[in-house]
């Protein structure tokens, strides 16, 4: 076995493991992708705080948007498959147009933000992290929380 | 017993139940932190391990990779000042000459793995994909996992 299939088949095992006998197993892994990259944003978003009240460096601020970006920008891809489970509502699905639209903005706000870090660091940062950080905006239309 | 007296039993009693790993709010800050992005990671490295059984396609791979390599970039700092807790070993702090070059290796490795997913694509960049992944190596020796 080479070490790619090694690594492949260890995390078809971890998958397996992990999957409830109701739901196919590439269901399961097209809901654990967006999770993925959800968590992702949870724990950018945390640790922008953190470093916003002064708990992590400033200047790592330009890293954590840039991540914030990359993460936002992978997000609507892997909603794309009409998957219903996790704790999306149908409605990502029946109301795709509007979903698809506040996911496109949050993306371009991320993406604009990383850039105003790297060009005026953390000041420059927080007047905007507002209006960027659209979380809640779309949990409170299109997530379910478990 | 008075209300302020259960108060201050039920305080004293959160106190106890945290003091073993924290030791003040700087300490937990700093470890709160470095598992963010340890978290992050494993995220990540998720969202690639899905991409590589092939079930979710390979369009976002390259993104993943550089996540993975500018948490790397943060992550020799978060693990600098010598805070004890979380699931760390004492050894990352007293053996720091061997974790700081396991560090440095990921961050090396990472970055030129998403360097050789940007420009020679995703399929290149698969035969290269453990050495942006020294996850297991690392935590091998210093990581105990049992620890909360
Ligand atoms: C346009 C919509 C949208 C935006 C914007 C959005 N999310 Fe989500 N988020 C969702 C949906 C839908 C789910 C449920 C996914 C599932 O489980 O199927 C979710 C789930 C989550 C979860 C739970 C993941 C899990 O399985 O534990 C976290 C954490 C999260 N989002 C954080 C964030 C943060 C932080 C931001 C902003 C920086 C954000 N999200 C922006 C739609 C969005
Ligand atoms: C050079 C060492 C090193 C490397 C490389 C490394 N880690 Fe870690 N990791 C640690 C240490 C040390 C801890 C314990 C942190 C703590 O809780 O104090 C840890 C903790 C973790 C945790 C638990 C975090 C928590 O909330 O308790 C996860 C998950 C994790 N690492 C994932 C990864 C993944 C995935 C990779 C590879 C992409 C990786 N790590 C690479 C050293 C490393």
């Amino acid at each position: 076995m080479n070490r790619l299939t090694r690594f492949v088949a260890s995390v078809a095992v971890v998958a397996a493991i992990a999957a409830p006998a109701a739901v196919r197993a590439d269901d399961q892994d097209t809901i654990a992708y967006r999770e993925d990259i959800m968590k992702t944003l949870g724990d950018q978003a945390a640790s922008i705080g953190m470093i916003i009240q002064g708990k992590a460096p400033a200047e790592n601020i330009v890293a954590h948007t840039q991540i914030l970006a990359l993460a936002a920008a992978s997000a609507l891809d892997a909603f794309e498959p009409k998957v219903a489970g996790g704790e999306s509502k149908p409605e990502v699905w029946a109301q795709w147009a509007d979903f698809s639209k506040k996911m496109n903005e949050f993306s371009m706000a991320a993406a604009d933000l990383a850039k105003t870090a790297k060009a005026g660091g953390l000041e420059a940062v927080k007047p905007k992290m507002q209006a960027t950080m659209t979380c809640k905006g779309c949990h409170d239309v299109y997530r379910q929380k478990k | 017993m008075t209300r302020f007296a259960k108060l201050a039993g039920s305080v004293a009693i959160v106190a106890t139940m945290l003091a073993p790993v924290v030791a003040s709010a700087d300490d937990k800050d700093v470890i709160d932190y470095r598992q963010h992005l340890m978290n992050t990671l494993d995220h990540q490295s998720g969202a690639l391990g899905m991409i590589l059984s092939g079930v979710i396609p390979d369009k976002h791979m390259a993104d993943h990779i550089e996540i993975i390599s500018l948490v790397a970039s943060l992550s020799p700092k978060a693990f600098a000042p010598h805070v004890e807790g979380g699931q760390s070993k004492p050894e990352v702090w007293s053996k720091a000459a061997d974790f700081d070059k396991k560090m440095k290796d990921f961050v090396t490795g990472s970055a030129n793995v998403t360097k050789i997913a940007r420009d020679q694509g995703p399929t290149e960049a698969v035969n290269h994909i453990l050495d942006a992944l020294p996850c297991k190596g690392c935590h091998d020796l210093y990581r105990d996992p049992s620890k909360k």
